[in-house]
């Protein structure tokens, strides 16, 4: 190790900043790839990272957590550990593989784009540690579910997720390309690693990691704890960033870019985490409900940042806060209702004693989202699959490219009209779910407009043949790999009834 | 007359979710409320005896309109409601 203490040296050898003389700064920094805000290049060299490492150190804290982590998995993969996990958690873990692993590795295009582009060198220096920890996130969520393929052929959706076009890749595509594939390395800066990772994922992994030792997934624990460790640190690029668009007037862009972000990030948050916590993790392992994680985790964290940095909570705050009552839920019976969609098994979670948790947990959730479960559960009972299953499409929104669950909003009394937004541009039409991702497209329509959502996809006629088949077959879903229920409907017959097949 | 397929945005009362329907031109309301409910009716939603109308821009719909009479446009938003 160096002789002298990090201190003595650190700031000398990561300020390599100096004015440009051959080129523009303009040319050196477009604005397309790093929006300065006319910011003078000077006042950009105060940007200062709160945790801080240098090359030597961050290697040799990588290779330490790489052997841990890869020894642990060595082990177990001899072990029956996997094949004894719940069948929920299972469901779990192969959507999170599927949903993040390439993503983590695309991020690693946009922190290699703040390490060129960032405006001073101290974070050009953070960016490219963030660039070597995306892809070995990328890596080992890849290799950890090989590893699971001679027990779960549908692990391999860790690596073909993105490579598809089934519904929830091009939701996470659609996200992750606004957020850091296709944008410029100040937004990146504050809409991935400030609002993303610091707002949720970080957290996220947290709660995972918990939850995951919980119910014995020793393996997935432990990938995804070294991951947070990773996340911690890069993520704090953000703050600096703030803090001098703040300072030099540009509060209300870095507002905006926050709006922006928190919401399409909650969106497919509510989506893979809120289904994970509240209706796949066993009942037995849940500490707490997604709503509480999301009150004393998200929600918090982010009014006490708004307020540090002297900025408000977003606009659409009461309707964010709404949908944390009711949004993963219909979520939830989506998923579960076009199972065939999905490459993991969606686990209905709605035994009578999970019922009473989520009764618990969300008071009214049996006369809200209990009724459409009866009716299901019944028609499970009669022995009626067909009726459990979709002869047609859900709609989906143009923004998250989720489906519309409007009328779920206005049922349980949270929205005022079941109707999704009609939004007519440029000679098109546009739905979508929300005000706020209605807002995001306002926004920067040009960003946005040329973009076909499946179904836009479907009736284009670029589906064929234009059946539900033939949209799996477009999504790369062959019939071993489509969802079906989780415990094959157990929780329909949990009062004692014999189980029927074929759900 | 010339029947054409044509998209809509369904939504039958009490349900969870907007769908995609395809109608045609052609099609009474009546029959348009039956292709909408098809997809919740039974599926999520119990079945009720009550007389199905579809509702479009806040106005209920005649049940011997066309979907072309009726003014609506392809994935307009059809409500079917039990008035």
């Amino acid at each position: 190790m160096p002789r002298l203490a990090r201190s003595e040296w650190y700031d000398l050898a990561r300020d390599m900043n100096w004015k440009v003389s051959y080129v523009d700064e303009s040319e050196a920094w477009p604005d397309e790839l790093s929006t300065g805000k006319g910011i003078p290049m000077e006042d950009w060299w105060g940007w200062d990272e709160s945790y801080k490492v240098s090359y030597r150190e961050y290697v040799h804290n990588q290779v330490g957590k790489d052997a841990a982590v890869y020894s642990v998995n060595s082990v177990l993969a001899r072990s029956k550990m996997f094949s004894q996990l719940d069948p929920g958690w299972k469901s779990a873990i192969l959507a999170h593989y599927g949903a993040i692993a390439v993503g983590e590795y695309l991020a690693s295009i946009g922190e290699s784009r703040m390490g060129r582009f960032g405006r001073a060198a101290a974070w050009r220096n953070m960016a490219m540690f963030g660039t070597l920890d995306e892809i070995r996130h990328g890596q080992i969520q890849t290799y950890f579910p090989y590893g699971l393929l001679d027990r779960e052929p549908r692990a391999d959706w860790a690596h073909k997720t993105f490579h598809t076009n089934e519904w929830g890749a091009i939701a996470a595509r659609h996200l992750f390309d606004d957020m850091f594939t296709a944008n410029d390395a100040v937004s990146t800066a504050i809409q991935l690693t400030f609002t993303f990772e610091t707002g949720f994922t970080n957290l996220q992994f947290l709660g995972m990691a918990a939850d995951a030792m919980e119910v014995g997934d020793i393996d997935f624990g432990s990938l995804i704890s070294s991951i947070q460790t990773d996340e911690a640190r890069h993520s704090q690029q953000g703050e600096p960033t703030i803090k001098i668009l703040i300072e030099h007037g540009h509060k209300e862009y870095a507002q905006k870019l926050i709006d922006h972000m928190f919401w399409r990030s909650w969106h497919v948050f509510a989506l893979l985490t809120g289904l994970s916590m509240d209706y796949y993790t066993p009942l037995e392992h849940r500490s707490h409900s997604f709503k509480e994680f999301m009150d004393e985790w998200i929600v918090k964290q982010f009014l006490d940042q708004f307020r540090d940095f002297g900025l408000e909570p977003s606009w659409y705050w009461p309707e964010f806060l709404k949908e944390t009552n009711w949004y993963h839920h219909a979520l939830h019976l989506g998923v579960w209702f076009w199972r065939p969609t999905v490459w993991w098994n969606p686990d209905g979670g709605v035994s009578p004693a999970e019922r009473e948790w989520l009764e618990e947990k969300y008071p009214g959730w049996n006369d809200s989202f209990g009724k459409y479960w009866d009716v299901i559960g019944q028609n499970v009972r009669n022995g009626k699959p067909e009726l459990t299953l979709p002869e047609t499409f859900p709609m989906v929104c143009n923004m998250c490219q989720i489906p519309l669950c409007n009328p779920a909003g206005f049922a349980a009394g949270y929205l005022d009209s079941p109707a999704p937004l009609i939004h007519d541009h440029g000679g098109r039409r546009y739905t979508f779910c929300s005000k706020p991702c209605r807002w995001v497209f306002e926004q920067n329509p040009s960003r946005f407009q040329g973009h076909m959502s499946i179904i836009d996809r479907f009736l284009a006629g670029q589906i064929q043949p234009a059946t539900i088949p033939g949209a799996l077959a477009y999504m790369g879903l062959s019939p071993e790999e489509m969802g079906q229920d989780a415990t094959d409907c157990s929780w329909a017959f949990a009062n004692g009834t014999i189980l029927k097949k074929g759900a | 007359m010339i029947m054409a397929p044509f998209p809509v945005q369904g939504i039958t009362e009490g349900d969870f979710v907007v769908v995609l329907v395809p109608v045609d031109t052609e099609d009474p309301m009546t029959a348009v409320a039956e292709k909408i409910a098809y997809h919740a009716v039974n599926r999520r939603v119990p079945e009720d005896d009550r007389p199905m109308a579809v509702r479009h821009n806040g106005r209920v719909l005649a049940g011997d309109a066309t979907v072309i009479d009726a003014g609506v446009a392809p994935l307009d938003v059809l409500e079917v409601v039990y008035p």
